[in-house]
């Protein structure tokens, strides 16, 4: 790809980005949110097309004008949020779309399919039943869906964005031998990822984006973490965010025996007791899946618990009432931010008062005092430095790192006893990154107890003070920071099988 | 604010102009009768604001609904089922002499009632059975017209006539006694209009309406609701009460209409199924609301103006002036509206991207 | 025996729900798309008015001019659709705002109703209608009889297409790609389906089958035209989308149940049965029952629902190009 240029109005994402790969190789491409990997990916395989710029397949030149286009030369993603239709089987979404392989055989051909998955999968060591239903799958073997997919089509380009953000330690390194096997086969398999260890783990040569433009390419091998990173950000780093020790206090934050039930009937938390005091951030370690989000919805109120009981700062609210839980003083950030924690065409100062509304001084009775209101996001605007038009333009017109900005201040302003915060730095860039952990430590400092759910382990290690980690709805482990080990976390992310060992 | 739905009836007009066109009619001339009927006949005003002011309850209906994405189609029937319990009240509490107070206020109570009643049941059971609304409010308007018909043509029941000549050759409805007459003021311009009671009413609820949604908790929570279920959710409102609330109001008001049309206009119960059943104020008045994009005051001046549209296509009505034209033109100019919206949003999507600081994601719009 | 009450509703009821069949299989297969469309109540009038000004101004043999009606009701239903396809896949409008404007402009009181005043088309009985197809000494034999084979062309017309649509759903890769447009569209896209040109396709399709399912009004049932000829059966045909989990097998169960009880409150009338109000019953039984059948469907579990397609009613929108 050379000249790569791709504007979207106000942002250039990428600006005359240059990038080849050679088959047989894996080449990652690094960069932090934001810098343009994915708009690159998404014009290589025909979702965007390039403001300027060419494409070169093997040395010839080549247009995608859509997916159709990029899939019939052999370019096949994996992308970082899967593309697949759950009520479908394996074999189902494999074969889904009019692809030149099949012709456009109008018959389903159902047993051949799911033997030719079957072969695929073992080969590859991505081995998956070709007749579950996805939904049925753990978000681990619905990656190798993913992969299969490209597979089938015989891709010779295969293009994996962030695929270990839902994989254990363990699961992560199946995956590179896969990728090597693929490369071994002359291959192509571009890696993009933000996660410096993997990149040196599984890639031949790395290209680093940074503000949409190339940096520079450079030898896996030759380059060492502390060296990607300041390629990737562009100066010299500092240690990251440091805490203060803290003396944790009373438990604000209390669980026995919690059950709750998942969206699909069955038991989604079994029975998870824990505790979080004042002061203290607790991080939930686990794969996607594995009843955190439910959990954290217990503890908002939002979800009835089946069993147990949840005590907030020693009194306890009425399980399945958000309000009872908000009063007790239970602040959630949730992991979908403009699905839940926002209300998207409503104005970001009432997004603000969004839990507070009900009292003075935002209201008197039952009339609301919009001045008050106004004034109050104002303040809360220039505190937490929110980029925005005004307090009264819809939210869903701010970016990502603002929009977790605005769900931060909202919850931190309500004098919270407990956080909870499920996965609250996804898809934020380095500087927002670092804005929300830093927010995270003040709330502890102010006495508030954090629970924090999070997939991504360097982040738990820098955060907590105790990591707990949860594998199907139960707690598996617990063990203070200083005592923590990657590799045994890593082991019971996984319920304690070593996917290696296969 | 005001460009798009303006946009919208000119474009309209000039689409149903091409209908008319295509159908052999002169389409100017047609207009000219048109306007001429709505607004500028002699007595035309009076009519319009005749035809204006169940538009209004009706539109107002839909709007408070509608707002909160709770798709009530029943405004129809809630109307019809408010004229019912309306003149009931009339009939019971009347009697001779001027206008009372007293007779009026228990209709006007006795169709919000009637209507609010009607619409609990799609509101209930959206709110506690997950029910569709638009397809049981729908299903009720249906059975509302029925029931509003079989009262006078076929039983003997309290509000039908039966003495009297006219009365044995062919089912009349009582008239209402003289006391529950609505009155009406008289505005003295183009020749003395006639502002029915319904009409101040009308304005009244808009004005109450656009305050409870601006300015009350109530309101902020219908908003939030109706634009995320489960941020509402999230943030500790009572979603259920909410809806059911929404629907009790929406139909309250429609069945104030119903109330209007037995009081200001009828004087009776009209059970005539080519009377009140035919002028479908019902599904005009989500016409007007979409036009006035849910605003209750703008709904007032929308109200007006397609008041005039159907008082034209009313008496306009024969062999030589198309029937259902009316239809097609508010079905143009509904469709127009919605084109309309989405350059609104398209513009607001596009200086999203300018405030956008990271690289789009792919996130569900 | 023929004349028994439960033969004789069986049969009519195939007969009465025939229109509701062919409209709730167009709007089923909209929906698989991810699309809804509430105008079919529009579509269906357009239908009546379109095939029966056809039958009356056609000059030709029955059966071409019942022939040229069937098209050009199907046509004039798709032309229809294609407005509430343009504004929802293309402008992203709300699917239940177009769907209503759609049936208030083509609706009673609407364009079909200004076609049959214009072409005065209220006046006289239609010149073809369809007559049925078999033999009188077959409709004779018991039971089978009037039940399978005293039907006219539409009607087995329709019990083919029912298997047609299925084997399409199940058996076939457009079938499959059409699910996963409706179901998840961002993973259709992602494997180069391209989704609006499905989303069209389907309701267009959607659109001439109400087209049809009006015409069969106008043509078979009540050779008339009447100004709201259909009183409301493109309503229950949505509904009836609903209630059969989005499967056409169980779309031919409930319309032909639904029909069936259109006729039930006569047939007990003409059999000396009364029910009370009877008027009253005999109007509104059928909306009554769509609601309780509506209620019993949507509380009796969330997997109700999840029997719908995943992205219906909700606009498509793939990033900028």
């Amino acid at each position: 790809m050379r000249g790569i240029t791709k504007q979207f109005p106000g942002v250039v994402a990428n600006d005359g980005v240059d990038f080849e790969a050679a088959p047989g190789e894996v080449h990652a491409l690094l960069g932090e949110n934001g810098a343009g990997k994915s708009t690159l990916s998404n014009i290589l395989t025909g979702l965007y097309r390039p403001d300027a710029g060419e494409i070169s397949l093997h040395g010839e030149r080549v247009e995608f004008h859509s997916p159709r286009d990029a899939l019939d030369a052999g370019v096949s993603m994996v992308h970082q949020h899967f593309r697949l239709v759950e009520r479908f089987s394996v074999a189902e979404n494999v074969i889904l779309g009019d692809h030149r392989r099949e012709g456009r055989a109008f018959r389903l051909r159902r047993r051949a399919t799911e033997r030719r998955v079957g072969e695929l999968g073992e080969r590859y060591r991505v081995a998956v039943d070709p007749r579950a239903n996805v939904w049925q799958l753990s978000v681990g073997e619905q990656q190798r869906v993913e992969i299969l997919k490209a597979l089938y089509l015989d891709a010779r380009i295969l293009i994996l964005d962030e695929p270990t953000a839902v994989l254990t330690p363990q699961e992560a390194e199946v995956l590179f031998g896969t990728l090597r096997e693929l490369a071994a086969d002359g291959r192509t398999i571009v890696f993009i990822s933000h996660k410096l260890h993997e990149v040196k783990a599984v890639s031949d040569r790395v290209t680093v984006l940074r503000a949409g433009r190339t940096v520079a390419t450079v030898d896996a091998a030759e380059s060492t973490p502390r060296s990607l990173a300041e390629l990737m950000v562009g100066r010299g780093l500092g240690e990251g965010v440091q805490a203060e020790p803290r003396e944790p206090g009373e438990a604000v934050l209390a669980l026995e025996d919690v059950w709750a039930d998942g969206d699909r009937g069955g038991a989604a938390v079994r029975g998870v007791s824990l505790q979080v005091r004042a002061g203290e951030i607790v991080a939930m370690a686990g794969v996607a899946g594995n009843g955190q989000r439910e959990l954290a919805e217990t503890i908002a109120g939002i979800r009835p618990a089946t069993k147990g009981t949840v005590h907030v700062a020693g009194k306890t609210p009425r399980s399945g009432d958000p309000r009872a839980a908000i009063t007790a003083g239970v602040a959630y950030v949730p992991e979908d931010r403009l699905g839940t924690g926002l209300a998207p065409s409503v104005s970001i100062a009432s997004n603000l008062a969004l839990k507070s509304y009900r009292k003075p001084p935002a209201s008197s009775g039952p009339l609301l005092r919009l001045g008050r209101i106004r004034e109050h996001a104002v303040e809360l605007i220039k505190r937490y430095r929110i980029a925005a038009p005004g307090p009264q333009a819809p939210v869903r017109l701010l970016s990502g790192g603002n929009l977790q900005k605005v769900v931060l201040a909202r919850e931190f302003s309500g004098g919270p006893k407990v956080l909870v915060a499920a996965s609250p730095t996804r898809g934020l860039d380095v500087g927002a990154i670092e804005s929300v952990h830093t927010y995270l430590h003040e709330a502890a400092a102010n006495g508030v107890g954090v629970l924090l759910l999070s997939e991504d382990l360097d982040e738990i290690l820098t955060l907590a003070d105790r990591i707990a980690v949860v594998y199907e709805g139960r707690i598996v482990g617990e063990t203070p920071r200083a005592q923590a080990n990657v590799e045994e976390i890593g082991l019971q992310m996984a319920g304690g099988e070593d996917p290696r060992r296969n | 604010m005001v460009a798009v739905p303006a946009a919208s009836l000119v474009f309209a007009f000039f689409a149903s102009g091409l209908v008319l066109l295509a159908t052999g009619h002169n389409a100017l001339s047609s207009y000219r009768r048109l306007f001429d009927a709505a607004f500028l006949n002699h007595g035309a005003l009076g009519d319009t604001l005749v035809s204006a002011t169940p538009l209004a309850f009706t539109g107002l209906a839909a709007a408070a609904a509608f707002r909160m994405r709770l798709f009530n189609i029943g405004g129809e029937g809630q109307l019809y089922i408010g004229a019912i319990t309306a003149a009931a009240a009339g009939l019971y509490f009347g009697g001779s002499g001027g206008p009372s107070a007293f007779a009026i206020a228990a209709m006007v109570a006795a169709g919000c009632a009637g209507g609010a009643a009607w619409a609990l049941i799609p509101g209930i059971l959206r709110a506690f059975f997950r029910t569709n609304e638009i397809i049981v409010s729908l299903m009720l308007n249906y059975v509302a017209g029925y029931l509003l018909t079989y009262l006078i043509f076929n039983s003997q029941s309290y509000f039908r006539q039966t003495t009297g000549f006219n009365a044995s050759v062919f089912p009349t409805s009582k008239e209402l006694p003289s006391s529950a007459v609505w009155p009406a003021a008289t505005v003295h311009v183009h020749g003395g209009v006639a502002l029915p009671l319904g009409a101040g009413l009308a304005v009244l609820a808009a004005v109450l309406l656009w305050v409870l949604y601006a300015r009350t908790r109530f309101g902020f929570e219908a908003t939030v609701l109706g634009d995320s279920p489960r941020a509402a959710r999230y943030a500790g409102m009572r979603t259920r009460r909410k809806i059911v609330a929404v629907m009790a109001i929406s139909g309250a008001i429609a069945g104030l209409g119903g109330a209007s049309q037995d009081g200001d206009f009828r004087h009776t119960l009209d059970a005539d199924p080519n009377g009140l059943q035919r002028q479908f104020y019902g599904y005009s008045g989500i016409v007007v609301a979409a036009l006035a994009r849910y605003n209750p005051l703008a709904v007032l001046l929308v109200a007006f103006l397609i008041g005039g549209l159907q008082n034209a296509g009313n008496s306009l009505q024969g062999p030589d002036f198309p029937a259902g034209l009316v239809g097609v033109m508010q079905g143009i100019i509904l469709f127009s509206a919605l084109g309309g919206e989405l350059l609104v949003r398209y513009r607001v999507r596009v200086r999203r991207r300018d405030r956008a600081g990271a690289a789009p994601a792919p996130e569900a719009t | 025996m023929n004349n028994s009450l439960l033969v004789v509703l069986v049969a009519n009821g195939i007969g009465f729900g025939t229109p509701l069949l062919y409209a709730s299989l167009g709007e089923l297969l909209a929906e698989r798309s991810g699309v809804l469309n509430l105008g079919v109540e529009g579509m269906m009038l357009i239908g009546a008015v379109t095939g029966f000004w056809t039958v009356e101004r056609f000059h030709a043999s029955t059966g071409a001019a019942l022939a040229a009606a069937v098209g050009v009701a199907a046509l004039a239903g798709a032309a229809t659709s294609l407005i509430h396809a343009f504004l929802v896949i293309t402008l992203r409008a709300s699917q239940i705002v177009s769907g209503l404007a759609l049936t208030i402009f083509a609706g009673a009181a609407g364009l079909s109703s200004y076609f049959g005043n214009d072409f005065n088309l209220g006046e006289n009985p239609a010149r073809h209608t369809f007559h049925t197809v078999f033999p009188a000494s077959w409709q004779r034999w018991p039971i089978v009889g009037p039940i399978v084979f005293g039907h006219n062309v539409l009607v087995y017309v329709s019990w083919a297409l029912v298997v047609l649509v299925s084997l399409y759903l199940t058996r076939t890769r457009l079938g499959l790609n059409l699910r996963a447009v409706g179901d998840a569209p961002a993973a259709a896209d992602a494997m180069g389906i391209n989704v609006a040109a499905y989303r069209y396709a389907h309701v267009l399709v959607g659109g001439a089958l109400a087209g049809v399912a009006g015409a069969t009004f106008t043509l078979a049932i009540t050779p008339q035209w009447v100004d709201g000829i259909t009183g409301g059966a493109g309503w229950i045909a949505i509904a009836l989308v609903i209630f059969a989990f989005w499967r056409p097998e169980l779309c031919l169960v409930g319309a032909y149940f639904f029909g069936a009880l259109q006729d039930l409150a006569p047939e007990l009338q003409a059999r000396g049965i009364h029910l009370g109000p009877t008027a009253l019953w005999t109007n509104t039984l059928p909306y009554l029952m769509t609601i309780v059948v509506l209620v019993l469907v949507s509380a009796s579990s969330t997997r109700r629902w999840l029997g719908a397609p995943a992205a219906l009613g909700t606009p498509y929108v793939r990033e900028e190009r």
